[in-house]
């Protein structure tokens, strides 16, 4: 690759306006149905590889794609997924909630004053660093047996992304503009409704991206030490029971899950959210 | 018409009466005593609560006993190796994948839905499924650190590759500067942030998988001893351990990473 | 009757350390209402330390400076920054109403007919990303005099933009500036711009005095192709060669 701007070949001269814009569309419509196979080649080799790797591994080490399609489709089936992705969902919510409650005022705080920032900023860098599994055992020894420690896991391993996220929202705040508000006498409670939250909206979401990922990997390793409900639960009983096709199953599912979420609600979300932004525009 | 007048106060109007004690209280170090102060009542406090929580005392306790047994060398010697070689893996194969997808936008669309998928397999999967293959031994954490610590590099590196602006490429390419000097001056410098801030993601989820790779591999190492203690109820004993592998990766993560990356964004920082 | 009084004024930066460095000495003069003027001089003269002063952005170390208004307390400012400073996640329209003190029909009428002044009428709707940064520097304009102030403040307003731009909206400022009459203080280092658009130019030093007042009385609206105002230009720019002859260190700051 010798000239890697140059993406798309040019094509052939157009004669007049319409005719470009015809011309335009084709290429991008080319360029989407090349990208959609490439998509679907993705996904082609990674079952290819898992196939391959199922049938080289010892027996009953690594069922393949195959066979755990079939054992979603009975959870699906059986209804057992409704109610514990729900108890899962639900979990995770509640937690996430807990951490945003704390973990945006505590980002504001250390965005706006020197003070705070130097009060949280070795809390936050050592509760962002410290192991999930540390979470996991710490609320379970907390509250045993019982949906809380799921949900006090998720807010412990969540609160320093929130927090660390907004805080660099605040500190990426435009002063100029803040300038010219006060210049135009605009009031604190204005300065912070028209720059300060549009400005962190971003950074709020890609705290949310990030800790959604990490959350939910949280709240099933709570619910494998000891759960009552939820995935994380189902894939201990599995696991206990030797069948790996049960643990990878329902992992699976979870992991639809997860894509369709992060797919479907939250980067449609982002983008209306976004539309100011020139970038987000060229995406849509 | 009723007029006003707006007078701007001066400086020496305004006494400054702001008492010297307390520019003193609000200084940063004193910001930072307290928060330690507060976490450490906070702490005690807990530990008063709930019967669960151990204190303190008992945790220094449990450390300095296990530190008598001979207990924490060896484990964490054990750790380190299988840790270090699955970042190592980790590191390369990312770096190698990352600057694929951030040059090429077809690589993008073919990789794309992997890295997803592995970045949502939590640890623990990787885990449960590496015992199975590869029984008790090193190669289980090895490979777990390896596989949860992967995606993330990947993702970072290329953020960093597509974040050498379009302009600096359009600019480097019309002058006719060659590609070695192109990598070099250009995206050497604007990438090695990125690739700095993926390492330091694969080493905290690194450690979480090579810990969590032997709280079930059950051959040695500081996650079989947190678990050991965990096992037979003895809260404090597992405070120590947890005290012991977040201090390790704390002082990693301070001493190397929080100065190598502010070295590598300096660039980026003094332009502001 | 003066708009802006200034008495007076000092400025100095590290006031009693070793590095003090007084910026403004001593500065003394009066902006009658509905007058345009323009304060010039080389950079590192005071021009922005005043302002930022004028607007409150700054404390002043001595002296007396106060704004006079008659719509009520305080004055109301209004200001043209060298970038534009629009919201970007705001409409054209919404960053206008922004400023305004309330939201009534009559601020909405009012920044429409400052939006028509600068020709974007239609652009209302656009977010300002969408806009080139001509344009968007007029939205700029367009705000500032939509407050309806008392005292309209512009710093380097053109000299972020292209020269045929620029003159451009040099053209347009001279026109809404004479329907609505609003006092103007304009600062800049361009003296062709300032003799082109001002009734009075004050001349700053390095040093922070006031080197000349000068009253430019032609009639408007002014073309830069005019002799009239080509040979004023001219005259101003020699007097200030004068200047760097009296104050040889400026002689590579202009």
């Amino acid at each position: 690759m010798s000239n890697p701007v140059i993406e798309a070949p040019p094509t052939a001269a157009a004669v007049t306006w319409q005719e470009g814009e015809v011309l335009a569309r084709r290429a991008s419509a080319r360029h989407k149905r090349k990208r959609l196979a490439l998509l679907v080649a993705g996904w082609a080799a990674m079952l290819g590889i898992w196939q391959v790797a199922a049938y080289y591994l010892p027996f009953g080490t690594l069922p393949n794609p195959l066979e755990v399609g079939a054992e979603m489709w009975d959870i699906v089936a059986g209804g057992a997924l409704v109610s514990d992705l729900f108890a899962s969902i639900a979990k995770t919510a509640v937690g996430f909630a807990v951490a945003g409650a704390i973990g945006a005022p505590v980002g504001y705080l250390m965005g706006r004053y020197n003070y705070w920032k130097a009060f949280f900023h070795d809390g936050v860098t050592v509760a962002g660093t410290i192991p999930a599994l540390t979470y996991a055992v710490l609320s379970l020894i907390i509250f045993g047996l019982s949906d809380l420690g799921p949900v006090l896991a998720v807010a412990l391993v969540s609160t320093p992304y929130v927090a660390l996220n907004v805080a660099e929202g605040i500190r990426g705040v435009d002063q100029s503009l803040v300038k010219m508000s006060q210049a135009f006498g605009r009031s604190p409670r204005q300065i912070r409704r028209e720059v300060f939250v549009p400005t962190i909206v971003p950074y709020v979401f890609a705290a949310i991206r990030m800790s959604f990922a990490v959350a939910w990997k949280v709240e099933a390793l709570t619910e494998v030490f000891g759960g009552t409900n939820g995935v994380g639960f189902q894939i201990r009983n599995e696991y206990q029971l030797f069948n790996i096709t049960g643990v990878i199953a329902w992992m699976g599912l979870f992991i639809v899950f997860m894509l369709l979420v992060e797919r479907l609600v939250l980067r449609k979300l982002e983008q209306r959210v976004l539309a100011w932004r020139p970038d987000e525009r060229a995406v849509q | 018409m009723t007029q006003t007048v707006t007078r701007r106060r001066s400086a020496e109007e305004m006494a400054g009466d702001a008492p010297a004690w307390r520019g003193r209280l609000t200084s940063n170090p004193a910001a930072r005593s307290t928060f330690y102060v507060a976490a450490f009542l906070t702490w005690l406090l807990l530990a008063a609560l709930f019967e669960r929580i151990p204190g303190p005392a008992s945790v220094v306790d449990r450390l300095i006993e296990e530190f008598r047994r001979g207990e924490v060398f060896g484990n964490f010697a054990d750790t380190f190796y299988r840790f270090s070689i699955g970042v190592a893996l980790s590191v390369v194969a990312g770096i190698l994948i990352g600057v694929l997808i951030g040059l090429s936008p077809m690589a993008r669309a073919f990789l794309e839905s992997p890295v997803m998928v592995g970045l949502s397999i939590p640890a623990i999967m990787w885990a449960f499924l590496t015992v199975m293959w590869f029984g008790f031994g090193h190669m289980s954490p090895i490979v777990t650190t390896f596989l949860t610590a992967v995606p993330f590099v990947i993702l970072n590196v290329a953020q960093g590759v597509q974040g050498v602006s379009r302009d600096l490429r359009d600019m480097s390419s019309s002058y006719g500067i060659p590609l070695t000097r192109r990598v070099r001056d250009l995206v050497l410098p604007a990438v090695s942030g990125y690739v700095l801030a993926g390492v330091r993601f694969a080493v905290i989820m690194g450690w979480n998988g090579v810990l969590l790779a032997e709280w079930f591999g059950g051959s040695g190492g500081a996650g079989y001893r947190a678990r050991y203690w965990y096992d037979a109820n003895q809260f404090a004993g597992f405070a120590a351990w947890v005290v012991l592998f977040v201090g390790v990766i704390i002082v990693l993560d301070q001493l190397v990473f929080e100065k190598a990356s502010r070295r590598a964004f300096r660039w980026r920082d003094q332009t502001h | 009757m003066a708009v802006l009084t200034v008495k007076d004024l000092c400025k100095t930066f590290g006031a009693g350390t070793a590095r003090s460095n007084r910026v403004l000495d001593h500065i003394s003069f009066d902006v009658r209402g509905q007058t345009f003027v323009s304060i010039v001089g080389p950079s590192g003269c005071g021009k922005s330390t005043l302002l930022n002063i004028i607007s409150g952005v700054e404390d002043h170390t001595s002296g007396h400076i106060s704004v006079t208004g008659d719509s009520g307390s305080p004055a109301r400012l209004g200001y043209v920054f060298q970038d534009p400073r629009l919201l970007p996640w705001r409409s054209v329209r919404k960053n206008m109403l922004y400023v305004q003190d309330s939201a009534d029909e009559a601020a909405g009428t009012r920044v429409d007919r400052y939006l028509d002044m600068v020709g974007l009428s239609k652009h209302g709707d656009f977010f300002p990303g969408q806009l080139s940064g001509g344009m968007q520097q007029r939205v700029g304009i367009a705000r500032a005099f939509a407050v309806e102030p008392d005292l309209l403040i512009m710093d380097e307003p053109f000299s972020h933009l292209d020269a045929i731009t620029a003159r451009g909206l040099r053209a347009q400022l001279q026109e809404i500036w004479s329907h609505s009459k609003k006092t103007v203080v304009f600062v800049t280092h361009d003296v062709v711009e300032a003799v082109e658009l001002s009734d009075r130019i004050i001349v700053l030093q390095p040093g922070g005095k006031i080197f000349e007042d000068i009253e430019i009385d032609l009639p408007r609206p002014r073309r830069q192709s005019d002799p009239a105002v080509a040979t004023l230009q001219a005259e101003v720019l020699a007097r200030l060669e004068n200047m760097k002859a009296l104050t040889p260190t400026v002689a590579s700051a202009v």
